[in-house]
């Protein structure tokens, strides 16, 4: 099992209740931040007991200290990528939560800096995969997509616990230095104060139709 | 009428004499189950019947759509022979395949149809091979057969060339150990190297091409040149094959221990012991007979073993069952198992047989533990400890049920949208597993959990039971139910709040506690729509969901019970009684393949 999935993709749709947030902080000149929490705290009855295993379906299973290794190299490597700076990783390996944050002078620098990380340490031979664009910003409107890998390792993934995967969600948070103008996905929330927008959509959903987190946000003029 | 006679008479002697297809199997064979009445099978599609995990180490060049909508039937195969399928495994090589009776080449080629015709040294032996399979052909009966030389074996005689030709570590380059493609760097490596010298992996695989073929002459020439097969070398399996049940099942024990991998350090550095240790083991066979009645598939199985080991076995078998047990099993349980055993006895043979071996060994580390094994056997108080576990015990699984958990759970505020983190209730799917055994000395386990107790507050001492808290993965509690002469472990708080004393009206019958104690060591029962459905297959290796998943959607029983264990011998018999209106020989294919992943 790559364990570059197991962290980032597989949990998404193979684990029950989960709940991931990403929240992208970008600011007028375009600099920002981002973390990207994963919380698989209410399965980790499941997430034990399939460490317990040497195998599943067929695949190697990592045991916590490949997977602390892991986390440790994904760090190391996104800390090295242009533009991408103050990297820092928590695990909590009795609780299954990971969060993983980090500051950008772009966010293109962030989108290829995880794009070269995930590529550097998963050994994959495919990488078309983490090609495509899953954010833009231009100085008044952010738009955001799922990234293809994950769409695509989506479809490969067959699920025999999908009904627990209903319990499951995905947060995507956005928030700019000024005011939100419009957003193009109706169940996006904006707060009072409209500096930010949430979106907040189920993990079985989202694994039936990945377009269920594109949004697009335009924002006031300065 | 003289030569209507003599006529007659070769007819007779060539019929009588005409190579059976379980005379072609070969000596190597440690395990093989034989269905003698295939005719069972007619209906059982060939990608059916390669589906199953005995067909595995086979399966994959047939997956071509030649045989596509095809039954054994259509293979020209002979139902008036047995169908043998066999898998045996040595130090350095494993085979697998299946020998049977032909009826109609031109028919079987046209479902085999991967296989080449190959010269053959031997006279009147056709062979035919595939990428990875052989056929080989004498008379009417036809051997398939895949001979492969074990990976560790094969890196072994690799990297023995490899450093003998002066190379460095073909893994010294960024090769990350557990990687899932380790053959990737290894490669990588060798890109500047001389393309006509042959780089690490080109050589393991020259070399293993090199042995699979000289094992597989090697299986060959003790078949058709030295005249060597199972059947010829093993009377206790030719013996079986008298047996006119629908199938039998043989399995050489002895040479299953010669082949743990784990014993090669015990060969090589202490022959003499590694002789002595097998020594015990010679003899031991297990054989049994396949019975196909009426929704109704019985496996009788015999183990059969020497004096020395069977000298143990029925020592630790003699034992009185605690019937104490039974009020922890209800009566519409999904599953169980009774295990009774005498320790004490048990010890006290095993000590007295295998410690004289060990003593007559020289080597320092086994004179030491000797040594400490004789000082421990005269200063433990072995009153004291098997009086704690006395040897009758229980498990039970009961399904899946909720259990309550903590759980850290994100939390919004919803004018910022920032977020934290907060702890909460959750509930989450447990298979709820019940395990005990009886005791004497139930102030022992409280000695201990009192102790724990005072360490950490996870152990609680309850009214019934003692609770240890967060034992299972952090997440979920353990109960200890220690009464009644039981010390009982199970995640089933219903069983520790409710019925610390025993189910009850709602425990087993009388009828079926009494099958118990008569059914000597061992009894195991399973509801099969229950305990397949629900059993929990993530938990399980691969090999064994695959067991679980050709149980769902079965309805029926699956009932173990033994007989008391003679100094030579123990009898066990597995029931399974099926509902339903499914093909029997399927039926008898989902046993048999249970049994092979079992026995692999």
């Amino acid at each position: 099992m790559k364990i570059t999935h197991l962290l980032f993709i597989l949990p998404f749709f193979f684990c029950g209740c989960i709940e991931i947030i990403d929240d992208i902080t970008v600011h007028n000149d375009g600099t920002g931040s981002f973390k990207y929490s994963i919380n698989l705290s209410s399965s980790k009855i499941k997430v034990n007991s399939i460490l317990a295993l040497d195998s599943l379906n067929g695949k190697k299973v990592p045991d916590m200290g490949e997977i602390v290794e892991k986390i440790q190299t994904f760090k190391n490597t996104l800390e090295t990528q242009p533009g991408i700076s103050n990297v820092k990783t928590e695990f909590n390996q009795v609780e299954f939560i990971l969060k993983v944050s980090c500051d950008f002078t772009n966010v293109v620098a962030l989108q290829n800096g995880i794009k070269e990380t995930l590529v550097a340490i998963s050994k994959e031979k495919n990488t078309e995969i983490y090609n495509s664009n899953w954010i833009t910003w231009d100085g008044k409107t952010l738009s955001r997509l799922i990234p293809n890998a994950i769409a695509v390792k989506a479809k490969t993934y067959e699920n025999s616990d999908m009904d627990l995967l209903k319990n499951g969600s995905y947060t995507s948070i956005s928030r700019f230095d000024r005011a939100i103008d419009k957003t193009t996905n109706v169940n996006a929330k904006i707060n009072p104060s409209k500096t930010a927008t949430m979106l907040r959509v189920n993990t079985y959903d989202l694994r039936q139709n990945n377009h269920l987190i594109e949004n697009t946000i335009s924002l006031t003029p300065n | 009428m003289k030569q209507t006679l003599i006529v007659l008479f070769s007819f007779v002697w060539l019929h009588l004499n005409a190579q059976k297809s379980e005379q072609i199997i070969p000596q190597e064979a440690v395990t093989v189950f034989s269905i003698n009445n295939i005719s069972l099978l007619q209906k059982v599609t060939i990608d059916e019947l390669i589906e199953y995990d005995f067909m595995d180490e086979i399966h994959q060049e047939l997956f071509d759509g030649s045989t596509d909508q095809k039954s054994l039937k259509d293979a020209g195969i002979d139902f008036d022979q047995r169908l043998n399928i066999f898998y045996g495994k040595n130090l350095k090589y494993e085979l697998s395949g299946f020998t049977f009776g032909l009826k109609n080449k031109t028919d079987l080629f046209k479902v085999f149809d991967d296989f080449d015709a190959m010269e053959s040294p031997y006279k009147n032996v056709d062979v035919y091979g595939s990428f990875f399979n052989n056929l080989i052909i004498q008379n009417q009966a036809a051997i398939l057969v895949r001979v492969e030389p074990l990976e560790s074996h094969v890196l072994e005689v690799t990297d023995s060339i490899w450093y003998s030709r002066g190379n460095l570590s073909p893994y010294y380059a960024d090769f990350e150990n557990g990687e899932d493609n380790p053959d990737d760097n290894v490669m990588n490596q060798e890109i500047d190297m001389d393309i006509l010298t042959k780089n690490y992996n080109e050589m393991r695989d020259s070399v293993q091409f090199i042995l699979q073929n000289a094992y597989f002459k090697e299986v060959m020439e003790g078949l058709f040149v030295q005249r060597k097969s199972l059947y010829s070398q093993a009377p206790q399996f030719q013996e079986q094959l008298t047996h006119t049940t629908e199938g039998i099942f043989y399995m050489d024990n002895a040479r299953n221990f010669e082949k743990t991998n784990n014993l090669w350090y015990l060969k090589t550095v202490l022959p003499s012991l590694y002789t002595d240790i097998q020594e015990i083991y010679e003899g031991n066979i297990i054989v049994g007979d396949l019975i196909l009645k009426d929704h109704n598939i019985e496996f009788q199985i015999t183990a059969k073993y020497g004096e020395k080991l069977g000298s143990i076995y029925q020592e630790m078998n003699d034992s009185k069952f605690d019937k104490n047990i039974t009020k922890y099993i209800k009566e519409d349980q999904a599953a169980y198992f009774t295990y009774n055993i005498n320790l004490r006895k048990a010890y006290d043979k095993a000590f007295e047989v295998i410690v004289p071996i060990l003593s007559k060994e020289k080597n320092q580390d086994i004179s030491m533990n000797v040594l400490f094994l004789k000082l421990a056997n005269e200063f433990v108080n072995k009153d004291a400890l098997f009086n704690t576990y006395k040897g009758s015990m229980f498990g039970t699984f009961n399904g899946i049920q909720k259990v309550k958990t903590k759980k850290i759970e994100f939390f919004y505020d919803e004018v910022t949208f920032e977020y934290g983190e907060r702890t909460s209730e959750a509930e989450e799917d447990m298979p709820i597993f019940t395990l005990g055994f009886t005791t004497d000395r139930p102030d022992i386990p409280e000695l201990v959990l009192s102790h724990l107790s005072q360490v950490t507050s996870k152990f609680e001492k309850k009214e019934n039971y003692w609770i240890y808290n967060n034992a299972i993965f952090e997440s979920a509690p353990v109960y200890l139910i220690n009464k009644n002469g039981l010390l009982i472990v199970t995640n089933d708080k219903d069983l520790a709040d409710n019925h610390s004393n025993g189910y009850g009206a709602e425990s087993i019958s009388k009828k079926a506690v009494k099958a118990i104690k008569n059914s000597g060591f061992m009894t195991a029962a399973a509801d099969i729509k229950i305990a397949a459905s629900k059993f929990p297959t993530d938990l399980l290796q691969p090999e064994q969901q695959r067991l679980i998943e050709s149980l769902k959607g079965k309805s029926g029983n699956m009932k173990l019970t033994s007989s008391d264990t003679s100094s030579n011998q123990t009898n066990v018999s597995l029931v399974y009684s099926y509902e339903g209106q499914e093909n029997s020989g399927k039926h008898l294919l989902d046993l048999l393949n249970t049994m092979y992943l079992l026995t692999k």
